[in-house]
């Protein structure tokens, strides 16, 4: 009868146990990407093609157009936005750049935009490991930088961010719907 | 004895009916259908659709960032894993070599805990795994998948691409046992869970699940 008792009591905890899983994270509406500068950086790296060292990381996750208005309806114009969904986005330098002229150390940041008709504020912030841009404060800003908007004819289904070469170092697309921006980064 | 036997059986059943029932409820996973692979619209220099197998990302605390965002002044965070989410899509995930049809992987081979890029962990401070210190820091974890034990590796060769383990780069290793879920989930799935000494970090995938304990103060 012990060991009967025993027997219930462990079920009784595991039952805790098991409730406590099931929380089992689904598959985000908006799935997390990373990209990397150099572009494709994992894939060279184990093809050993390196040829340059690696510089930038961003990691966001990726709304989906869906049909709606994005810019001006589902983000209003003049509003910090997360720049993706989710957790905010981060963007790591694995060394010093610049941006906007102003230094930027090697380390983590979070990103923000804040759209409008015809450039965007690109956001640079200090306050790491958070979701959003519902707690965002302006004090932990780096830097900003204004970005003209490149329209687009074609529309792009899935927000993307992805690091193309320039003859300066860097410019990270930022594109969704039909608004592409290009942040340069000197290194 | 016979009667109290057939009582605990019982007992066992209702509780995995029990359990069977809790898990399916979360077993539908909303917005599966938006997350599949879409079309490419533009004709510019990127293509990048949604990957087939997205990547998640995880804290202990768990939900740090949305704690973050209620609690002003939370204390750091201690690991963050940043993994892909491969689908079971009706395979059989790990076999022997004798089942060569419709299999993911085979035992005794190289998996990369997820899909695309190596799965990245980072700790915040120091930590202990199978009783070694783990120096505060970025790491990648790969598995090799054995009948009932999983071999977890860490190891420093960051920012790789996870089919291709550089194994002298290799830092800790721990072998952990599998138990089987009475459900099957989907999604290669991993969470973090508070325990007595630190964290345990879930792994589940199909009918398997793992727990890798992690200690720290």
């Amino acid at each position: 009868m012990k060991f009967l008792i025993l027997q219930i009591t462990f079920l009784c905890f595991s039952f805790m146990n098991l409730q406590a899983q099931t929380v089992l994270p689904p598959l985000d509406k908006s799935p997390m990407d990373m990209s990397y500068y150099p572009d494709q950086y994992p894939v060279l790296k184990i093809q050993d093609k390196i040829t340059e060292p690696l510089v930038a990381r961003v990691i966001y996750s990726r709304p989906q157009k869906n049909g709606r208005v994005i810019f001006g309806e589902l983000l209003e114009y003049g509003k910090v936005w997360r720049l993706g969904a989710n957790e905010a986005t981060e963007i790591e330098f694995y060394s010093d750049v610049k941006i906007n002229d102003i230094k930027v150390k090697k380390g983590r940041y979070t990103m923000y935009g804040i759209p409008n008709i015809e450039k965007w504020t690109i956001i640079i912030n200090k306050e790491t490991d958070t979701w959003g841009s519902f707690k965002y404060d302006e004090k932990n800003d780096l830097l900003r930088m204004d970005v003209p908007v490149q329209k687009q004819t074609a529309i792009r289904e899935e927000f993307v961010m992805v690091f193309e070469k320039t003859e300066t170092g860097a410019g990270l697309i930022i594109a969704w719907d039909d608004v592409k921006l290009n942040l340069p980064i000197v290194f | 004895m016979l009667a109290k036997k057939r009582f605990s059986i019982v007992v066992f059943l209702f509780s995995l009916a029990l359990f069977t029932a809790c898990r399916q409820k979360t077993n539908t996973v909303p917005g599966e259908t938006q997350t599949m692979r879409i079309p490419v619209s533009v004709n510019d220099s990127i293509t990048l659709s949604i990957d087939k197998s997205p990547m998640d990302m995880i804290y202990f605390p768990d939900d740090y960032p949305k704690q973050k965002m209620l609690t002003p002044d939370l204390a750091n965070p201690v690991a963050r894993v940043i993994y892909s989410r491969p689908q079971k899509n009706g395979r059989i995930i790990f076999a022997d070599s004798s089942i060569t049809q419709n299999v993911i992987q085979q035992y005794g081979q190289d998996w990369r805990l997820g899909a695309n890029e190596a799965t990245e962990i980072e700790f915040f401070k120091d930590v202990a795994i199978n009783g070694k210190k783990i120096a505060a820091g970025r790491y990648i974890m790969y598995c090799i998948p054995y009948p009932g034990k999983w071999k977890i590796i860490f190891n420093e060769n960051l920012y790789s691409w996870g089919l291709h383990i550089d194994k002298t780069k290799d830092i800790a290793e721990i072998e952990l046992p599998v138990t089987k879920n009475n459900i099957q989930i989907e999604y290669f799935t991993m969470l973090f869970q508070k325990s007595a000494y630190g964290c345990n970090l879930l792994m589940a995938w199909g009918d398997m699940k793992v727990v890798l304990p992690v200690t720290f103060n």
